[in-house]
């Protein structure tokens, strides 16, 4: 799970990362109060998780209290990347001569977290140094790395070891928190040599949440994925029009590529998990019927530990609670014959192969 | 590495769940000798007739069990697969999912510190036709005998991928799972040196999807090492969005890391024969081994 900035930036305080000192506001009647704190010139900065905040506009630094107005409201109203912004951070613009990139991120090869860090831009940068990659023991960060990497990329003085507490701090944020990464980009070098994070991009590990219980009430946005989440299925609205339900994460997948190959548009990845029951069949058609851009439904499964005869019973089931949307389904693997023979006297297509029931979908257009 | 023999004991651990319990009847049933289950608590039941310890060691003790299949839940799973390391275990089979992050990579240093090979976690596990061994929650009639090595990080795909071959008569002399999480336990690049000189294996399949880059590892492992088998791919996910983790906690494309096409390129520059979908494998298989 990807928190907001200010969730971010929230937990950096808490483990001693500087940030600008800073306001939540979600309506530009509050801007007033929020500036008396945060004082002028300030940034409002849109809290989406889409990238391309700037580039949509949806980030201004603002002189007065009536620009900053004008700006709260103007951003409230943008869509970035499909998002509409419920809250604006309203931040103490910083002035500052460079900046960093910061980051502790998961290296799948080599089975471990690395500290990334890069000094880059900026005009007290005396040799512009490439990226630096230092690989994180399980038991943590010891200084020594830390100190290692800020004098490889160039790094003495106040800076020097600024960069070398961050590095720690953020590195026990992501430990303790079971963080999938936690990046500064920027760090800001100021004119005094401090260092100062400007924003912040935390990823939870959501198998973690667990131990966790404190973030739960972050989660899901969305009311379908968060429906989803609750019954155990694993569900990503996609902008398309078929839906796509299947059992195994790999075989929706890789039916979606089978969904795009032949001209189609998937509306949604739906894994009912492996071993699924009647009553999952049934939960899951009954989530994608209440999906409003699904127009048609195709179902894949390949029957072995979840049986094909549940599969049937079940989109039987729900297929006769009332009008929904055409189901197109491929239903292979052991007792398909019986499946078929369920499903036979209902107005749910039946395909042999994936490559039918995909093609009958997309076509059906 | 080491995979269990014909008739070879192992233990399941988390044997008297739900899961546990069905899958031990289900193993049986193909002839795997299932010897004995751990369930802390429950010492002295017994499931489908086999004897349950509350202790790794104790099962080990009494079977000479190499080998541990684990189905506990993700809470459970890290002092579970301690315990089998610890007791001695040089082969686990990590079938839990939702395993976080930071339980797996102490799992990865404590198996690596004690010579253990970890098959997942995320798995359906591992099945070897010939030998009648199957640890995992696989689908036995898909599996036939024969010399493909059939490595997948997706469960049902392997399981489709692995009918759609035994039909067209190619069967696998072992199909395993690496695992659908960002880590696992043993990397593909170490599945493929187990293999290498192994004579009952023609040729490989491995299915791969989007995130992360072992698939491009792999293929740089092919070029660099001379790999000498004929190696067939697929990789799911090429219409998946960017940011969005789909179903398999790996499954996951951050910015241009992850994505289908740097997968499929890297395997074409390395000789590696790439199906556009599942059922394109065993035609490409046939055209190469006739």
């Amino acid at each position: 799970m990807r928190l907001l900035e200010y969730q971010g930036k929230e937990l950096f305080r808490k483990y001693g990362i500087p940030v600008p000192n800073s306001q939540v506001i979600r309506d530009p009647a509050e801007t007033g109060p929020a500036l008396k704190i945060v004082g002028l010139p300030a940034v409002i900065k849109a809290q989406v998780l889409a990238g391309g905040r700037g580039k949509a506009g949806g980030v201004a630094v603002v002189n007065s209290e009536e620009e900053a107005m004008r700006e709260a409201s103007r951003i409230l109203n943008l869509r970035i990347g499909g998002e509409r912004p419920s809250e604006l951070l309203v931040e103490q613009a910083s002035t500052h001569s460079g900046e960093m990139y910061l980051s502790i991120t998961l290296d799948r090869s080599r089975r471990s977290f690395v500290l990334i860090a890069t000094r880059s831009g900026g005009i007290e940068v005396e040799s512009t140094t490439g990226q630096t990659v230092e690989p994180i023991p399980i038991t943590g960060l010891p200084q020594a790395a830390a100190e290692s990497v800020a004098s490889r990329i160039g790094l003495s003085g106040k800076s020097k070891e600024d960069f070398v507490r961050i590095a720690v701090d953020l590195e026990r944020l992501l430990r303790e928190q079971e963080c999938e990464l936690a990046e500064i980009n920027p760090l800001a070098i100021r004119s005094d040599g401090s260092l100062l994070a400007l924003d912040s991009k935390v990823i939870l590990d959501d198998n973690a949440l667990f131990r966790h219980p404190e973030f739960s009430q972050l989660l899901p946005e969305d009311p379908l994925e968060g429906e989803a989440a609750r019954e155990g299925f694993a569900f990503v609205r996609l902008d398309g029009n078929i839906a796509v339900v299947g059992n195994g994460a790999g075989l929706v997948l890789s039916t979606l590529d089978l969904v795009a190959d032949a001209g189609g548009r998937p509306a949604c990845f739906l894994d009912l998990g492996g071993g699924s029951q009647q009553s999952r069949v049934e939960a899951a058609l009954r989530l994608v019927k209440r999906l409003p851009s699904a127009e048609r439904i195709l179902v894949n499964i390949f029957g072995g530990i979840t049986r094909t005869t549940d599969v049937a019973a079940g989109l039987k089931n729900v297929v006769n609670e009332g009008p929904m949307q055409p189901v197109y389904a491929r239903i292979s693997g052991a007792e398909e014959e019986e499946a078929k023979k369920l499903l036979a006297d209902t107005p749910v297509k039946l395909y042999s192969t994936a490559p039918e029931a995909v093609k009958a979908v997309v076509s059906a257009a | 590495m080491i995979l269990p023999e014909q008739d070879e004991p192992i233990i399941v651990q988390g044997i008297t769940g739900k899961y546990g319990a069905l899958h031990t009847k289900l193993m049986l049933q193909y002839g795997t000798n299932v010897a004995a289950g751990v369930t802390p608590g429950k010492l002295g039941e017994t499931v489908e007739g086999v004897p349950v310890y509350d202790k790794v060691s104790r099962a080990v003790e009494k079977t000479g069990a190499r080998s541990s299949i684990i189905f506990v839940p993700a809470p459970y799973f890290y002092p579970a697969v301690e315990e089998a390391i610890l007791a001695g275990v040089k082969l686990v089979v990590a079938i839990t999912e939702h395993v976080p992050i930071r339980d797996e990579l102490k799992m990865v240093a404590l198996a690596n510190a004690h010579g253990v090979t970890v098959v997942g976690p995320n798995t359906p596990g591992v099945i070897i036709p010939a030998r009648r061994v199957k640890m995992g929650i696989m689908p036995a009639p898909s599996f036939r005998p024969g010399k493909i090595a059939l490595f997948s990080r997706s469960g049902t795909l392997m399981y489709e991928i692995a009918n759609q071959l035994s039909t067209n008569g190619f069967g696998q002399s072992v199909a395993l799972g690496i695992g659908g999480d960002p880590i696992n336990g043993t990397t593909m690049i170490e599945y493929f040196d187990w293999i290498r000189t192994r004579d009952d294996v023609d040729a490989v399949v491995a299915v791969g999807e989007i995130g992360g880059d072992s698939e491009e590892r792999l293929a740089s492992y092919i070029t660099d090492t001379k790999f000498g088998k004929p190696v067939f791919a697929y990789v799911a996910g090429r219409a998946a969005p960017k940011e969005k983790r789909m179903g398999h906690a790996g499954a996951i494309i951050y910015g241009n890391y992850g994505t289908a096409e740097s997968k499929i390129s890297a395997y074409r520059a390395a000789g590696v024969q790439v199906a556009m979908t599942p059922t394109e494998i065993p035609t490409l298989v046939r055209k190469t081994l006739g």
